[in-house]
């Protein structure tokens, strides 16, 4: 999980939003472990179960009135209540407002940062939790071809040599797009699984019997992505005799990456038989299951029809006494 | 399944000859050949992925195999790197 300083915090977003300093720069060296956000204004009142001190601390117009209609004496120490006995990591005030001065100066004692922000408190919680979800999202290497085919992002697994590059240049000669070849960075971010290419290396694709070609000076631009939504696993595996793959597609199967489920779809892989043709059907099979239409099931629905309506035929037939 | 840490010593790191090396030799072998730096996770038996390391000189890597080749494998790669690939 990669840290997050204070520092880096304001460096990255003070544009986006906003941000101004308002304590000494000690502070900033401070790490932010969650990308959660936390309203103290329970602390402020002495109220700490609970209190998710180990987050980035938000007071909007809220929490600054209730600390302005205390009492100078009361003030400080509810200040210091909660800046002495806890490590806060960042406090970050909303609509421009203004702290009071204890807040700086007990801020500044602990070395707890304060920025202010100019947004109104929804629209900045909303961006900070953005950049910060994105920011700590689980994230690791695969080892896999990701190609976005007619817009749906189609991750090709299976072991080295069975032809996963291959049939990623195929699919980008027919004018869809590489992402990533044989290394794709892929995080979690609500809900779904997005795969990146390795943006210092770029997509260069390596190619048994050529060696390596890059896929964005060849193909052009349009040949290439940089990230791309992982909605389908096509897994490639040796051809086998008695192999339990599916023939039917009734029953969906899936794979999970980062707790997300994918469907896979096992794809034997033999001489003559053009994967990249079937790799075009699989999505856009997928995109018709989306769309409601499953041609599984319409066939089992047609075919139940035909054995009742022969059935019905035999028995007409069978008890006809005329 | 073994796992080894070991520190490369030549001076380019692993460019891409170095790279195609470690992948043909590993893919000779049917056990399963992964490296590790920090925490990036490769397929060592795929050129691009190890490129994608970026490994230079004293980088620290760690070499894990799986599988009934597993100890040849190791000790082949671990030869390589250790001769420096052939390069000063």
């Amino acid at each position: 999980m990669k840290s997050l300083t204070v520092k880096t915090l304001f460096d990255l977003k003070k544009d986006d939003l906003s941000l101004k300093l308002l304590s000494k720069k000690q502070g900033l060296k401070k790490e932010i472990t969650t990308p959660e956000l936390h309203r103290p204004g329970l602390a402020f009142s002495g109220h700490f179960d609970s209190f998710h001190f180990e987050r980035i601390q938000m007071l909007g117009e809220l929490e600054i009135k209730f600390l302005k209609s205390l009492t100078p004496s009361k003030r400080y120490d509810a200040i210091k209540e909660v800046l002495t006995r806890f490590n806060i990591p960042c406090i970050i005030i909303s609509k421009g407002l203004s702290p009071s001065k204890e807040l700086i100066f007990l801020a500044d004692e602990n070395n707890i940062p304060i920025l202010q922000s100019r947004l109104f408190t929804v629209n900045l919680q909303h961006h900070l939790t953005n950049f910060l979800q994105d920011w700590f999202a689980p994230a690791k290497s695969i080892h896999g071809t990701l190609v976005d085919v007619t817009g749906i992002g189609v991750l090709i697994t299976g072991q080295s040599g069975i032809g996963k590059s291959e049939c990623a240049l195929a699919l980008v000669s027919r004018g869809h797009r590489l992402v990533a070849d044989d290394v794709i960075k892929i995080k979690k971010k609500e809900g779904i699984i997005i795969g990146e290419a390795n943006k210092k290396l770029g997509h260069f694709m390596e190619i048994r019997g050529i060696g390596l070609i890059d896929i964005e000076t060849m193909f052009g631009i349009r040949a290439i992505r940089m990230q791309k939504r992982i909605e389908i696993q096509v897994e490639l595996i040796p051809w086998r005799r008695n192999m339990d793959y599916e023939r039917i597609g009734l029953k969906d199967r899936f794979s999970r990456i980062f707790d997300v489920e994918i469907p896979i779809i096992y794809l034997p892989v033999s001489p003559g038989k053009s994967i990249v043709d079937i790799i075009e059907v699989i999505v856009m099979n997928h995109m018709l299951k989306v769309y409601g239409y499953n041609a599984a099931e319409i066939f089992n629905e047609r075919l139940k029809k035909e054995i009742e309506r022969k059935d019905k035929i035999r028995t007409y037939v069978e008890t006809d006494k005329e | 399944m073994i796992s080894k840490k070991i520190v490369l010593s030549n001076k380019l790191g692993i460019h891409v000859r170095p790279a195609s090396l470690i992948a043909n030799t590993a893919s000779n072998y049917k056990s399963n050949f992964v490296i590790r730096k920090d925490d990036m996770e490769i397929n060592g038996k795929s050129v691009m992925g190890i490129m994608m390391l970026a490994a230079g000189y004293m980088t620290n890597l760690e070499l894990r195999v799986d599988g009934v080749d597993e100890e040849e494998l190791l000790r082949e790669i671990i030869a390589l790197i250790e001769n420096k690939f052939g390069e000063e």
